[in-house]
């Protein structure tokens, strides 16, 4: 296919189904929306009320769905959707949306409006109009296996140099063991140290676990762009992996939007069900911390930390309760932001909107959010458990000169197990 | 009746009522309508000072309710007794005159006591077809009402015929009937409601009105002092409403505990009229007291207001068979447009192609 502006209309159009008209009906235009919204809350600019973004595709609702807009568009009451229309959609959709969920959540008649933008993303995505970023992060996605670029042969000498560091073997392709680990492309580079810290943690706790050369990331830019093509062939990637390797479980990293994917839009986007579960990875650890196989002898840390949670995996994800265990057990001093489990803040760069050049100066302002989050507690530590948040956070705090830490939990529960074992 | 220009208090020991009785039924007037304690002697020494009041009483489509219920009183009272302190120089039912003498009478008053009788009117009055639906002496009701109205010095409407129209007025209204306020507009008008209304009330009102004027009225035109509550408000089974207890039918166990009428249609909680506290026959009951709901006689076109039996909260409307032609045309449009979506979204997902990974890299090149 050739993006196309009429393509895009076509996407969006038949992208409009019952649950969305029935969204569109029910809105009372209460503007409740635009106060879940961390880009509305810290700019006051009514545009980026979150049924404001959907604008185009309400029009063609109306448009081609209800008997009034009908007779409007007869006798040329309504304007049909230029490209002017789509582009300026662009900046609503991809570059001012994290997707964090916090409006549909909010809303009052229940209208999933998150769901509705990725619709909209998909169908500027059909337009040609998603931008370059991620569909450069699409293809290396699906031809070389990380958003980031980095092919297996990376995190094979990744792998080699946490397996000389611990004296622990790492499989790679090793059928038949409980788990498939999966990363984000941060975590191949940036964060690799978690490589070594989950091989220590499995290997006390006694779980066999492998990577896979056929699939070794999870980040999922398809998604992001509201493709459900691509998503599904990424998906479908890391599916045969599993399969191909027999595993019971296979573990989505510390990544919000990636655990999304793999664990709940995977089998709608495929059209069946897997045959294997799907775990965040600390939803794993803190299993295995109920078994009681993350043995640790010493006492918690007094040190106050507070825990970032992502949205894609705390509010639409449902991963609320595990982190909590985990940092309680570590420190007796683990305090909560205002807001936080499914009611939490987002960072700023979640859906994308991170990796988008031209939303910089943005970002920074709607940090301020979590910025003030984090000044009210006080803290020096901030944990959190998906690589695009800690990224975004590093760069906000850098910003504005804040001397607060910000670690990863997996790294955390290594660190603090690893210190009991040497003392 | 000739005109008289006896003072009260000379008219009172003629009848053998002594001060005390007066006095009496002073202060029973002033606290029946709540006015500070002094206004019982204001009234009593303005009553005994006053001359007798003219008044000009005209009956209209009505049923004599009013006047009964005025005159008929259990016992001869010291409410009946009010109407020998005024002049009443015409009424139908009660005069002695008849014909050309009774009409004369009513003329005499007109110009003995211009701009300064007061005018009671009971009964609506008929407007269609030139209001030929009811004539007295060969005039309609429409031009007597028109004629004498225009020199008194106020009206009272007694009775919810000629304060809101009433019974004749009910749908579907074949002789157009209207109230006095409807075609009176230049006048001062107190509207006394009821079906009929309570004695005690009329005769209250009158007093109020010939010692210290007109009283104070609601957005009905109705004296506060007796229509300020809600029946609901002062009844005494309210206790069972606040409490959830209903008579479901009029012979069922709650019907014979005497709770609460809600459910079995009781208007109280929309009537405001003063049957709850100051009773019928001398104060010996009211219809919730005797085990009927209030019908709210004393409220404008309580005739029209649904069934008497049905609970407030139930609709009254009638969907009838525009209803189900809407409903039916409804189902027929919603069908055809469901239809027609339902063809344009197949259409729009054959027209959509699939995203590739090419598309990903038009940009690129």
């Amino acid at each position: 296919m050739t993006t196309s502006l009429e393509q895009g209309i076509n996407t969006l159009k038949a992208a409009i189904d019952a649950p969305t008209a029935s969204y569109f009906s029910s809105c009372v235009h209460c503007g409740i929306c635009a106060y879940a919204c961390i880009f509305y809350t810290e700019t006051g600019e009514a545009k980026y009320t979150p049924m404001n973004r959907l604008e185009p595709m309400k029009r063609l609702w109306e448009q081609e769905y209800t008997v009034l807009g009908r007779l409007k568009k007869l006798i040329g009451l309504s304007k049909a959707i230029t490209q002017a229309d789509m582009e300026a959609a662009v900046e609503l959709n991809f570059e001012s949306c994290t997707t964090c969920g916090r409006c549909s959540m909010i809303c009052p008649v229940g209208n999933d409006i998150v769901y509705m933008i990725k619709k909209m993303r998909g169908a500027l995505t059909a337009a040609g109009l998603a931008p370059p970023e991620l569909k450069g992060a699409a293809v290396r996605a699906i031809e070389k296996g990380s958003v980031m670029g980095f092919p297996m042969e990376t995190l094979a000498a990744q792998v080699r140099a946490a397996e000389k560091e611990t004296g622990i073997k790492i499989n790679i392709d090793e059928p038949n063991v409980d788990y498939m680990l999966l990363l984000s492309s941060a975590e191949v580079v940036q964060f690799d140290e978690i490589i070594g810290s989950l091989a220590k943690i499995f290997k006390q706790a006694g779980v066999t676990w492998t990577f896979s050369s056929k699939a070794h990331e999870a980040a999922n830019p398809g998604m992001h762009m509201g493709a459900k093509d691509i998503e599904a062939q990424q998906i479908e990637q890391m599916v045969a992996a599993a399969e191909e390797l027999k595993v019971k479980n296979v573990i989505s990293p510390e990544c919000g939007h990636a655990y999304m994917a793999i664990r709940w839009d995977g089998p709608n986007v495929i059209g069946r069900p897997y045959p294997f579960k799907v775990f965040h990875i600390i939803e794993v650890l803190d299993q295995l911390r109920e078994q009681g196989k993350l043995k640790t002898n010493a006492c918690c840390t007094e040190e106050p930390i507070t825990f970032h949670d992502p949205c894609q995996a705390a509010r639409r994800g449902g991963v609320n309760q595990p982190q909590r265990n985990l940092l309680n057990m570590m420190s007796s001093n683990f305090v909560e932001m205002k807001q936080h489990s499914a009611c939490n803040w987002c960072c700023g760069g979640g859906g994308g909107v991170g990796s988008l050049e031209k939303t910089e100066e943005l970002r920074k302002r709607i940090f301020h959010r979590k910025k003030r989050q984090i000044d009210e507690l006080g803290v020096n530590t901030v944990v959190t458990m998906c690589a695009t948040c800690r990224n975004t956070l590093e760069e906000g705090l850098e910003n504005n000169s804040m001397d607060v830490n910000v670690i990863g939990l997996t790294e955390a529960v290594a660190n603090h197990l690893l210190k009991e074992n040497e003392s | 009746m000739t005109k008289k220009t006896h003072r009260l208090s000379d008219e009172l020991q003629k009848h053998g009522i002594s001060r005390r009785s007066f006095l009496k039924f002073c202060t029973a007037m002033a606290s029946a309508m709540a006015l500070p304690p002094m206004a019982a002697n204001v009234m009593a020494e303005t009553l005994e000072k006053v001359q007798r009041q003219s008044v000009i009483w005209l009956s209209f489509q009505e049923c004599t309710g009013c006047t009964e219920s005025l005159t008929r009183s259990h016992k001869p009272s010291i409410e009946s007794l009010i109407f020998d302190f005024i002049s009443l120089d015409y009424h139908h039912t009660l005069q002695a005159a008849s014909g050309d003498a009774a009409e004369l009478a009513r003329e005499q008053a007109m110009h003995a006591h211009k701009g300064k009788y007061i005018l009671i009117v009971d009964g609506s009055i008929p407007t269609k077809d030139d209001g030929v639906y009811s004539t007295i002496a060969g005039m309609t009701n429409l031009d007597m009402l028109k004629e004498v109205a225009k020199d008194a010095a106020a009206i009272v409407s007694i009775g919810t015929c000629a304060a809101y129209g009433g019974l004749p007025k009910a749908a579907p209204n074949p002789t157009g009937a209207q109230s006095v306020s409807e075609i009176i507009k230049d006048k001062p008008i107190i509207n006394i409601p009821g079906c009929p209304p309570i004695p005690v009330v009329m005769t209250g009102v009158l007093a109020h009105v010939l010692t210290l004027g007109i009283p104070e009225l609601d957005s009905h035109g109705r004296p506060v002092a007796f229509y300020g509550d809600s029946i609901h408000d002062r009844c005494y089974r309210r206790p069972f409403y606040d409490q959830g207890l209903f008579a479901k039918s009029f012979d069922d166990d709650g019907a014979r505990k005497g709770w609460c009428l809600y459910e079995v249609g009781c208007k109280g909680p929309v009537t405001h009229n003063a049957c709850a506290t100051l009773k019928w026959n001398n104060g010996t009951s009211f219809p919730i007291q005797s085990g009927h709901g209030c019908i709210g006689c004393s409220e404008p076109d309580f005739w029209d207001a649904g069934g008497f039996y049905k609970a407030l909260s139930t609709s009254n409307a009638e969907p009838g068979h525009w209803a189900g032609v809407a409903l039916g045309a409804g189902a027929v449009v919603g069908a055809a447009a469901a239809l027609a979506n339902r063809h344009s979204h197949k259409q729009a997902e054959s027209d959509k192609t699939e995203i590739t990974l090419d598309d990903m890299k038009e940009s690129d090149a």
